[in-house]
């Protein structure tokens, strides 16, 4: 993995947090044999994939499909380490006594009806304050869709498995505040194979908030990359700490955002939707920026920043050489880096005339680098293997469509052979063939991310730089 | 440490400190303002007028003034003695028919500071971050072009650059179309001690340094106008 991580961990906070994601016993407390229950697909899920302990609570049943079900946690005579509620709100406050009282690490309590819908919720939502107030036990929720781990199985997103894919284990990490999102984004991210091994989302944040969170993935050696999908801080005060915690925490690793509830109308969608207030959208994108957090302007946006930072090593510099079969693509692919602030420099003359020597005399040398239609693996190979390793280019976009048919499945393993000039990457491919998907799959098993557009691919490029510029790799100063 | 300027407004009941306190906390946390004197009658602001040097803005200072310029209470670009004598005479009179109630303290004789790039230097609180910084193009063009960064106080040396480059502004500060290059650390050190002055006073609620004028290069950095809006706490 290229991406430098330092061993500095931060000392405050996030107690008590690694037992939300690993415990070794789950209790799920609200399970039943109903079919399409929140406490059903979420038992399922566990009994089905959790590499761990799973025990049944309610009082209704002895036994649900053949696993024994305890009338109450207490009466449960082996370690518990999570309990997982789903039942309705009301009922909450005497669950959570009942865990508080059995002695398990942690609460992730699902159900809805607290601080969301109103004063009577608020009222439940204080009691369980209340109850787990001055004790070691942690809350994640309630009004969540909690946890998801790859590695372990781990997961109480209570969305049944034909209807949300689950992604493969991973190094980028979610932290959504919407439940919704993070379980869509969850079933995308499972049809592109994209490794989200953990996602976490914390509804009405009764205890453990987006701050600790962080401070947790920060610390999780598993996670390279976080991201956060955010609407709005709720409580005064909330920014500061938010801030301070993602200054250290961006120092570590990279951390990518993307902020909903931008402009004055979804801003009061935003305030009616997890009782959170979105604040005025220009203070967080300056407090992002204070705080290093790479700013991504959609979700989809924020994974494809994600894959370039997760797999790729830092640039030294802004210069990129743009690869291209396709004269248009290439400008295409100019027009964004230089817009974002990077620069395509001409390559020298000692350079160019090496090229003309190997490449057919259509072939454009002085950056972008345009191999032409009637390009072959080889062109590729050679342009990669005489400027990558050269000082006059910091990382590279290579665009290959490989609808030419001079192109084949082998140009994969010249690319893969460029990483050991230690820049980074990118690939734009774009097409539906059969061949192209497998083109496709090899780079990224390879680490080496493919976007479908080479304004997309530029972006990647982009945020590595940004991402240099955080980590003070990059000078910043006074043109 | 709160400043005794911020207590003594309070304790007088005012909620906007007077022009010459205002320039009185700049120059306690070290942010430059042109030469300025507070006097009381013409003989004393001609005096005043050839210490600042010339040109010179002269300003009625009264505690029931929000808008100076609405009430005739503003005269810009003076030049000799003898414009000095007539502007104060002509505030007077101004003040004597469009605010017949309002206290006159006196006038506020200043040097004025010429040629310059105009921007603005705000602060704010905000419910869940705390203080804000505000940078941006200064006069009229700001609200237009909302040509503006924020940042969270406290803001170190590196925030208050950055700050400064995320606008477009900051092409006009490094010569823009043969424009001269303008003291760019001037105003990243004038940005990072109102962030010290926002954060020690919490009295303040909102404040606007505006305009900030820049100067060439080496030449420095003034706070031309400030308003400072204060609330007890």
């Amino acid at each position: 993995m290229a991406i430098e991580q330092t061993s500095e961990a931060i000392s405050v906070g996030g107690r008590g947090i690694e037992v939300l994601f690993y415990p070794s016993s789950v209790a799920v407390i609200g399970a039943t044999p109903k079919p399409g229950h929140v406490g059903y697909v979420i038992m399922s899920n566990l009994l089905s994939k959790f590499k761990g302990k799973v025990i049944l609570v309610n009082p209704r049943y002895d036994s649900i499909n053949g696993v024994k079900c305890y009338k109450s946690i207490t009466e449960v005579n082996d370690e518990v380490d999570l309990a997982v509620v789903a039942v309705p709100a009301p009922v909450v406050p005497q669950v959570t006594a009942d865990a508080v009282k059995k002695g398990v690490k942690a609460l992730i309590i699902i159900s809805g009806g607290f601080s969301e819908v109103g004063d009577e919720g608020r009222r439940l939502e204080d009691e369980v304050r209340e109850i787990v107030k001055n004790t070691q036990v942690r809350v994640l929720g309630p009004n969540c869709i909690g946890v998801y781990n790859a590695d372990n199985g781990l997961d109480t997103f209570f969305l049944p498995e034909d209807r949300m894919g689950r992604p493969p284990k991973g190094p980028i990490a979610l932290i959504s505040q919407s439940g919704a999102v993070a379980a869509a984004i969850l079933d995308w991210a499972s049809r592109r194979r994209l490794g989200i091994g953990l996602a976490v989302n914390y509804g009405n944040k009764l205890d453990v908030n987006e701050s600790e969170l962080l401070e947790y993935l920060a610390n999780n050696s598993n996670v390279k990359v976080i991201t956060i999908y955010m609407e709005g801080l709720k409580y005064p005060g909330e920014g500061l700490r938010f801030l301070e915690t993602a200054k250290k925490v961006t120092q570590m690793k990279p951390v990518i955002v993307y902020k909903a509830g931008r402009t004055k109308a979804s801003a009061g969608a935003v305030a009616s939707h997890t009782a959170a207030l979105a604040g005025d959208y220009e203070i967080y994108r300056g407090a992002f920026r204070q705080a290093g957090l790479i700013e991504a302007n959609s979700v989809r946006e924020m994974f494809d920043l994600a894959k370039a930072l997760a797999t790729q090593p830092l640039p030294r510099g802004r210069r990129v050489l743009v690869l291209t079969d396709s004269g248009g693509m290439g400008i295409q692919a100019v027009d964004t880096l230089s817009t974002l602030g990077l620069e395509v420099p001409e390559l020298p003359e000692t350079i160019q005339s090496m090229l003309r020597k190997f490449l057919p005399p259509l072939a454009i040398v002085r950056n972008p680098v345009d191999v032409t239609g009637s390009a072959t693996d080889e062109y590729y190979k050679i342009v990669l293997d005489s400027i990558l390793p050269t000082s006059y280019v910091d990382m590279a976009i290579i665009i290959a469509l490989m609808q030419i048919p001079g192109l084949t499945p082998n140009l994969v393993n010249y690319i893969i052979d460029a990483k050991r000039y230690g820049k980074p990457m990118v690939v734009v491919s774009f097409g539906g063939s059969t061949m192209m998907e497998k083109f496709n799959e090899s780079l990224e098993d390879s680490g080496i991310p493919v976007y479908a557009t080479p304004d997309r691919g530029a972006r990647a490029l982009w945020a590595l730089v940004q991402y240099s510029m955080i980590k003070k790799m990059l000078r910043e100063g006074v043109e | 440490m709160v400043h005794d300027i911020i207590i003594r407004a309070l304790s007088e009941g005012r909620f906007k400190l007077l022009d010459h306190e205002a320039y009185e906390l700049l120059e306690a946390y070290g942010i430059p303002t042109p030469g300025y004197r507070v006097v009381s009658n013409y003989e004393e602001a001609i005096k005043a007028a050839n210490e600042v040097g010339y040109p010179v803005a002269i300003k009625v200072v009264s505690p029931d003034i929000m808008h100076k310029t609405d009430v005739g209470g503003v005269v810009l670009n003076i030049n000799n003695d003898d414009d000095v004598k007539r502007a104060c005479g002509e505030i007077n009179n101004n003040i004597k028919h469009l605010a017949p109630y309002a206290r006159v303290f006196g006038f506020l004789v200043q040097h004025m500071v010429q040629g310059g790039l105009e921007v603005i230097i705000g602060g704010l609180r905000d419910r869940i971050f705390g203080t804000v910084i505000l940078f941006g193009i200064g006069g009229i063009l700001t609200e237009l072009y909302k040509d503006t960064s924020m940042r969270i106080a406290p803001i170190t040396e590196d925030d208050a650059l950055s700050m400064i480059k995320e606008t477009k502004a900051y092409q006009l500060m490094i010569g823009y179309r043969s424009m001269p290059r303008r003291d760019i650390y001037s105003l990243v050190d004038i940005i990072v001690k109102f962030s010290r002055l926002m954060t020690e006073n919490p009295q303040i609620s909102e404040a606007d340094l505006n305009p900030v004028i820049m100067l060439e290069s080496g030449k420095g950095s003034y706070a031309v106008d400030a308003r400072f809006i204060i609330k007890p706490t």
